[in-house]
């Protein structure tokens, strides 16, 4: 099977001036609806990492409406938290919860804040109404080892500490099984093994409530700028090695192309991933670092076509537009089956792969395909205009692999 | 098959062999957080909190001395970052030059009004360490009595200030308890051993020998206490000093302590390891402030007269027994003994955990359940099964037999980057599965690079083998380039990355590194040895 049964002539670099001015458009139009001019009211998203606060996922047991939430959140001074439906198994609702740090907070207010949330979260729980023993759910097992100790109903001989030892694994069963539930719906899911004084303690002294917190994350707003700085730089090294790299490997001018190549995927990426309303996470600033590397790894294998064909005889008298063009022709099934391959996977990590997947593979199924474009049409030009602002007779042909 | 053909199959299987090695007990992979679940804490120490405490204890001492000098008029505040002395006639000016010249880690200047006292920047540097070293200390203790299993505990910063605690299968119930935990200061006793246990260093073999000793009932006032076995006893008994698994403690030995706190930890303000000059052999020396200087004068009273032992009990857990010969009044302890540097090191280190000099600040804090991981798993590694599937229908059809050694190589790329990562026990992250796909996804471009070359050189007329020769030679450093830059970004994320994106760049790197050697070299040898078995063929499968 092949993509195109003789070698296309397309003439690429007619339609450069177009190309390359449609895209840089497109960037600046994405620039202009983003507007992170407007710093925190841009239409950025920026995840907890980068701007301080906390990030909640909760899961509710029975029918709990995401306005409800919302609007105990705002009862209890939370008016800005966003909270967001996730998918769930059924009889269950996930919510995410997420609360910017305010200005000038400290971490002390943060854990403050975060014990607000849980209890007003809490006292959404109409069972805790009517009954005011503690919550088996989202209660810490400290409280339970303190019982325990206190009342020793298995009759462990010894002092504090041994006894404590004693109640230690059955506390650490309670727990697990806890988790592996979240939220446990009946007191017959206890472990099984739990002696019945135990599980008969438990009965009476507590009532199970129909929330569980699976995520908690809270990140201190002083951590959040050097989060910011981080990510950047480490975008800024890469580009810098890889433009050293290629410099090294083919000539000034490809190493130019490739880069502004680079940045236009990087722009193009991180435009049309506002643009959807995405969030910025560390993970997916990862995934834009990875974009940095595939984008220039499918410039090179043009680049590596425009190198071996410029030593050929039949490209000595060539124009620079006819050897970029036709080396493009050459190696364009390649590039497309190459990019192919990688977006195969990238659209099932998207379209399967979870929610925390799903945010980290969308720079790369965008990536993916502007980096190919970005090949063809922004980085072979970049390199036709530059040979002809700056010809220097043999520039293309001094450098040998 | 030619020597040459049984010579990369014997190298092949070699190294598929040892990756299997280092995989092949999968218990060994190790799931972050993100997946297990568990609880994260970043902390900062607040070094500078420690400077304004040495300061503090600077002017007492040094208010002490120009008192024993006669010069109680002084005053001696902090003042920002320094100490500030006034008060001081012209003439006495010499003796407190001189007073002040006895704090050799200051700088000091002097003025009209008075002097000042400034921390020197190494002073500065080694009080921050030290606070940081603390900090981990307690923290280690603390995770320790937790009992979580398989416990992570990191430092990093410019000075370590920054201290990362990872538990993993700690439920998020549970993080507030924690976090109270490891932000307390640890718990140091200076007690007395009870009059009623005649074991002396020794102690009862086992907590059952000694309830048994003492006919099942505890004396009142008193309480059992186990002694850690520490490296040193290890090495004194001729064993061999194994690196033991964190949580996992045994003890060597369990004494009858007396309930009475004579010197608490706190009123330690400093303990090092010091040299002694005449017998060359490592001691620890420690000072207490005023109030512990008066507590431990009467404590080594007691113990000297009657000839007991000091207990040593940080958390509950015996550190050391003491015995003193005579009371010592003033505040400043030699504890001699055979005690390696190591050893007085860490001993020091221990006397100084009951007082935190600097607090602790939470930078981050993540809990997450199991049940949510297991969501992430599931359908993160059904994406990248299904990514990886749709690479082998595709490369089956469209370039159908040469497809199939594209799948064997990616097969053994997929067992080499196993291995590689196994071999550094990487920990796998939701991030990391998505890399392990992706890798994939971007090892068969190699392969399709190669397919597409060897097709053209078929095209232009070459023969099987020449077009094989051809497609290989003139790929190769597309290849290597395009890999290389592909590492670039990789080494990056790992530099800067903490964490699940720290797992991700583990899986690309070792994934570039893998395919790098699949591609070329398996690929290779599998089209050789075809074309070793149908020599002189006229047609290739691609």
């Amino acid at each position: 099977m092949k993509i195109f049964e003789n070698l296309p002539h397309i003439d690429f670099m007619k339609y450069k001036a177009l190309a390359l001015s449609i895209s840089w458009g497109l960037i600046v139009v994405c620039i202009l609806a983003a507007q992170p001019w407007k710093g925190a009211n841009s239409n950025v998203k920026l995840g907890m990492q980068f701007t301080g606060g906390i990030d909640m996922q909760v899961r509710f047991k029975g029918d709990v409406p995401q306005d409800a939430v919302r609007a105990a959140l705002g009862r209890g001074g939370f008016s800005d938290a966003a909270v967001v439906a996730y998918g769930s198994k059924t009889g269950f609702r996930d919510y995410s919860i997420k609360v910017k740090a305010r200005k000038g907070q400290d971490e002390k207010d943060s854990t403050a804040q975060i014990n607000k949330i849980r209890e007003i979260l809490r006292g959404m729980d109409a069972s805790a109404n009517n009954d005011s023993r503690p919550d088996l759910n989202t209660e810490s097992v400290g409280a339970l080892a303190d019982q325990w100790v206190k009342t020793n109903p298995l009759n462990v001989v010894g002092d504090e500490t041994a006894i404590r030892l004693a109640y230690d694994p059955m506390l650490k069963k309670i727990a697990d099984t806890r988790e592996k539930f979240a939220p446990m719906t009946s007191f017959d899911q206890l472990p099984k093994d739990l002696p019945q004084v135990l599980s008969g303690q438990i009965k009476s002294t507590y009532r199970l409530g129909n929330l569980s917190f699976l995520k908690n994350e809270s990140f201190s707003p002083s951590i959040s700028g050097e989060w910011t700085t981080k990510t950047l730089s480490a975008v800024g090294y890469a580009l810098i090695a890889i433009l050293v790299y290629v410099m090294f490997r083919f000539t000034a001018s490809f190493a130019i192309g490739g880069i502004v190549a680079l940045i236009h995927d990087i722009l193009m990426a991180v435009g049309i991933f506002t643009l959807f309303g995405f969030e910025y996470s560390v993970p997916v600033v990862a995934s834009f670092l990875i974009l940095i590397g595939y984008s220039m790894a499918d410039t090179i294998v043009v680049f590596d076509r425009i190198r071996e064909n410029s030593h050929k005889p039949e490209y000595r008298r060539a124009t620079i537009t006819q050897l970029v063009n036709d080396s493009i022709n050459q190696t364009l099934s390649r590039t497309i089956l190459t990019s192919m391959s990688v977006l195969f996977v990238a659209v099932c990590l998207f379209g399967w792969g979870g929610p925390a997947l799903r945010d980290l593979s969308f720079p790369l199924v965008i990536g993916v395909i502007t980096g190919t474009y970005s090949s063809i049409y922004i980085a072979s030009p970049v390199v036709v205009y530059l040979e002809k602002w700056f010809p220097r007779h043999d520039s293309l042909k001094q450098k040998h692999t | 098959m030619t020597k040459r053909s049984i010579w990369r199959l014997a190298v092949t299987l070699f190294i598929c062999g040892v990756c299997a090695f280092f995989f092949i007990p999968l218990s060994k992979v190790r799931l972050g957080l993100d997946l297990k679940g568990g609880v994260h804490f970043e902390l900062e120490v607040q070094s500078h909190e420690a400077l304004e405490a040495d300061l503090r204890d600077t002017a007492d001492r040094l208010q002490d001395r120009l008192k024993e000098k006669g010069l109680d008029v002084a005053s001696v505040r902090v003042d920002a970052l320094s100490l500030r002395i006034e008060g001081v006639s012209a003439e006495q000016k010499p003796i407190l030059e001189k007073v002040m010249g006895t704090f050799g880690n200051f700088d000091t200047s002097f003025d009209a009004q008075g002097a000042r006292m400034v921390q020197k920047a190494s002073y500065q540097k080694f009080l921050k360490e030290d606070a940081g070293k603390r900090a981990l200390l307690i923290i280690e203790t603390r995770v320790n009595q937790f009992g979580v299993a398989e416990p992570e505990i990191t430092q990093s910063g410019a000075d370590g200030s920054r201290i990362v605690v990872e538990l993993p299968g700690v439920s998020e119930a549970e993080r507030e308890r924690i976090k109270n935990l490891l932000s307390t200061p640890g718990r140091l006793e200076q007690r007395l051993k009870s009059k009623l246990d005649p074991t002396s260093y020794k102690g009862f073999p086992t907590r059952e020998a000694a309830l048994a000793f003492f006919n099942g009932t505890i004396p009142p006032n008193t309480e059992l206490l186990p002694e850690p076995e520490t490296e040193r006893d290890l090495r004194r008994a001729g064993k061999d000093v194994v690196t033991k698994e964190k949580g996992e403690e045994k003890f060597k030995s369990w004494h009858l302590v007396e309930t009475k706190v004579y010197v608490d930890g706190g009123d330690i303000s400093d303990a090092h390891r010091a040299v002694n000059q005449t017998t060359d052999a490592n001691e620890i020396n420690f000072t207490l402030n005023r109030k512990g200087a008066d507590d431990f004068a009467t404590l080594t009273g007691i113990a000297s007269d009657e000839g007991r032992l000091i207990s040593i009990v940080l958390d509950r857990k015996i550190v050391s027994n003491l015995s003193c010969k005579e009371k010592i009044p003033g505040g400043s302890v030699r504890v001699s003994g055979s005690f390696s540097k190591e050893d007085a090191d860490d001993f020091a280190l221990k006397l100084k955990s009951g007082a935190m000099r600097a607090s602790m600040k939470f930078l981050e804090e993540k809990s997450m359940g199991p049940s949510l991981g297991a969501d992430s798993i599931r359908s993160g590694i059904f994406a990248a099964f299904l990514g990886f599937g749709v690479i082998i229908v595709f490369m089956l059809f469209y370039y159908r037999w040469s497809g199939l050694n594209a799948i064997a190589a990616l097969t053994v790329n997929l067992i080499v980057m196993l291995g590689l990562m196994g071999s550094f026990n990487a920990v796998i992250t939701l991030p990391g599965i998505a890399g392990f796909a992706l890798t994939l996804g971007m090892a068969v471009d190699a392969n399709i690079l190669i397919f597409e070359r060897i097709r053209e050189e078929l095209k232009a007329g070459k023969s099987v083998p020449g077009a094989i020769q051809a497609g290989f030679d003139r790929v190769f450093w597309t290849i290597v380039d395009s890999h290389v830059t592909q590492l670039f970004a990789a080494m990056l994320l790992f530099i800067f990355g903490t964490g699940p994106v720290k797992g991700f760049a583990v899986t690309l790197t070792v994934g570039v590194v893998a395919s790098l050697f699949t591609s070329i070299y398996i690929s290779r040898f599998i089209y050789d040895w075809i074309l070793e078995r149908h020599p002189g063929t006229k047609t290739l499968s691609v």
